[in-house]
């Protein structure tokens, strides 16, 4: 007698060999047999017609917070996504001292866009220790999490308000050496680190203020586990790029480790410009090293209001500086100043190819629903004025509650993303699952990946793309016994229809602590996930059985590790 | 394949802590003037040059390089 059949589905068993079809059977939380099966079941699943695939791996997240608060990591879970990585970006919520905790909401907030309320509302923080956090966001885990654990935490506990101040010392150096073991012996699947955030000051991140030779002192430590480095590299540049690329290179190759960087987008004014960077990296993979760059299926998207800084005019400090550093009045009040309008209007001319083409997305007045789903170009039309100015006006308007939406603002060149997401040496993520909440929905990449590209465009083969979310993130990360669908692999599983697989459609909902708001996608043709043999979210019955594991998990619980060579 | 074999890339370093661009204009780009070689490093390193100022009240105010960033030490290939 099993736990649980999936019957007669189409098997993708995450290999890449072709799909067949199988009966699975899973005892406990692995797998136990493939195959036609005449027993019977506690539960079955009738799976005719839908794929049964390896649940996704999804290796760059920001979830560190909403962890404590969901352990779905809604709605990542119910497309498919079986594991997370949280803790990218050199930004971890552990470890942490009582006095650094604010620092840090102050650094997710600016470079993750995570709401200050959030965290006020949301975390009960009772934790210091990375162990601690793990065993805090255990209960209650629906879904598996690899958790980083970031450079900039680290540096904090260890050099205090020196971290954004100076290089180490010898004995700090020793000290956050000692750190990171005990982090990774609680259970962290590696390091993160960044070369071009910023905190709230607009001030660089702990993690900027570390020469190469801290760096290499960590990288030193996830040596003698073999875990992961990854990095966020200065992403604009290709020579930048490169230059990045060739220092992890050499950690790998010095302390055989796997390193992965993220991201690479395929830049609109400069689509040949990711050429330059493949190129060395498959020259670094012919030396001997593990060097990753990871790409997103989704093209850019960002949506924003006045009401909360955007990231989308970082590049304009005048814009900028009101939206990070003003409280609503003070937007208002420069709105409506007219020397002060006059000169966001003028800096604002450097973008002036962009105000057009933005789309009102969303207001709550009943005068201005009539604009919704337009242009700010065809706004400007029917209200005699320019783009920029109709969208000061309709955020004055609106009390700043007007919504726009940049669409597609890069990686939308389908023929060179396809080329980058089957390129054998390219790690499929960068979701950023979980944070930028009121700037675009960070969900549906692998629907969108299966729809986009395998169904609607056919560049892709659906046995390859699930190999690129499953086995590949598997063996890339070392996270063992998941990836495939196997006999005696942990029964991570994900059941979709093919035919109407899709990332979903983008909504606003209000479902963050402190009453705050986020974009989502709900999953759209995912059929049934299972995470540890028990299944944690159908479409027919929500979210249910609670079985997520920390991966690979604490020192002395941990399968040996095997990281892709 | 070796080090020696990888294609040639702008070349770059990778700074100490104690670095400023008179340093690494010093030790890198010894074969011209001190103030054409700091020039010549901030023109081609414009993401540490533009970079906001570190605020007064930091030690680090005054001097624009990071410990962890790249700086290049020579224009980009196609300029050269």
């Amino acid at each position: 007698m099993y736990d649980l059949i999936i019957r007669q589905g189409n098997v993708v068993d995450g290999s890449g060999l072709p799909a067949y079809t199988a009966d699975i059977a899973v005892k406990d939380n692995r797998i136990a047999r493939i195959g036609r099966i005449a027993e019977s079941a506690t539960r079955e699943i009738d799976a005719e017609g839908k794929i049964v695939a390896p649940g996704f791996i999804d290796p760059h997240t920001h979830f560190d917070a909403q962890l404590l608060w969901d352990g779905c990591a809604k709605p990542a879970l119910s497309h498919g996504v079986t594991t997370i990585v949280p803790g990218n970006c050199s930004l971890s919520l552990a470890p942490l001292k009582p006095d650094h905790r604010m620092r840090l909401v102050g650094m997710f907030n600016q470079i993750e866009e995570m709401p200050y309320k959030a965290f006020r509302e949301g975390v009960v923080w009772d934790w210091e220790t990375f162990a601690e956090y793990i065993t805090r966001i255990r209960k209650g885990l629906a879904i598996n999490v690899a958790p980083l654990v970031g450079h900039s935490v680290i540096r904090l506990w260890v050099m205090n308000d020196a971290a954004t101040e100076r290089t180490a010392t010898d004995e700090e150096l020793a000290e956050m050496q000692d750190v990171l073991r005990e982090c990774l012996d609680a259970g962290a699947a590696g390091l993160s680190t960044s070369y071009v955030d910023m905190d709230e000051t607009l001030q660089p991140v702990p993690s900027r203020y570390a020469d190469a030779r801290e760096v290499e002192a960590l990288a030193e430590v996830l040596g003698e586990y073999g875990r992961m480095l990854q990095i966020v590299p200065e992403f604009y540049d290709p020579d930048l790029t490169i230059a990045r690329l060739d220092q992890l290179a050499e950690l790998s190759i010095k302390y055989s480790i796997p390193t992965t960087f993220s991201p690479l987008f395929v830049n609109s004014d400069n689509v040949d410009a990711v050429d330059k960077v493949m190129d060395r990296v498959d020259e670094q993979f012919a030396r001997g090293a593990r060097v990753w760059p990871q790409v997103q299926t989704r093209p850019i998207d960002i949506s924003f209001s006045f009401a909360v800084p955007s990231l989308l005019f970082i590049r304009i400090p005048g814009w900028y500086r009101v939206m990070r550093f003003g409280t609503h009045e003070d937007i208002m009040n420069t709105f409506s100043d007219a020397g002060k309008r006059e000169a966001l209007i003028e800096e604002a001319k450097v973008y002036n190819d962009l105000w057009p083409i933005l789309v009102l997305r969303q207001v709550k007045t009943e005068a201005n629903q009539k604009y919704v789903g337009k242009t700010l170009g065809e706004i400007a039309k029917m209200r005699d004025t320019t783009p920029v100015e109709a969208m000061i006006d309709l955020s004055l308007e609106e009390g700043l509650d007007a919504h726009f939406l940049a669409a597609s603002m890069g990686h939308n060149n389908d023929d060179k993303v396809v080329s980058l997401l089957k390129h054998p040496r390219v790690h499929i993520g960068a979701s950023d699952g979980g944070a930028h909440i009121l700037s675009f929905s960070t969900y549906g990449d692998t629907g969108y990946l299966l729809a986009h590209f395998v169904r609607d465009l056919k560049t892709m083969r659906l046995e390859d793309a699930v190999k690129k979310v499953t086995s590949d993130t598997a063996s890339i990360w070392g996270i063992p016994e998941r990836g495939l669908l196997q006999p005696g692999y942990i029964a991570d599983i994900a059941i979709f229809d093919p035919e109407t697989i899709d990332r979903g459609v983008e909504k606003f909902v209000q479902d963050v602590p402190g009453d705050g708001s986020r974009y989502v996608r709900d999953s759209h043709g995912v059929d049934t996930v299972i995470v540890g043999g028990g299944i944690a979210w159908s479409a027919k019955e929500g979210y249910q059985e609670a079985r997520g594991a920390v991966l690979p998990g604490e020192k002395g619980s941990q399968p040996e590790l095997v990281a892709a060579e | 394949m070796s080090v020696s074999e990888l294609s040639p890339v702008r070349k770059s370093i990778l700074p100490t802590g104690d670095d400023t661009w008179a340093t690494i204009a010093r030790r890198e780009l010894a074969d011209r003037p001190e103030d054409k070689a700091v020039s010549d490093l901030q023109s081609w390193n414009l993401h540490v040059f533009m970079r906001a100022p570190a605020p007064e009240t930091s030690p680090r105010a005054g001097n624009q390089v990071l410990p962890s960033d790249v700086i290049f030490v020579e224009p980009p290939l196609s300029d050269a």
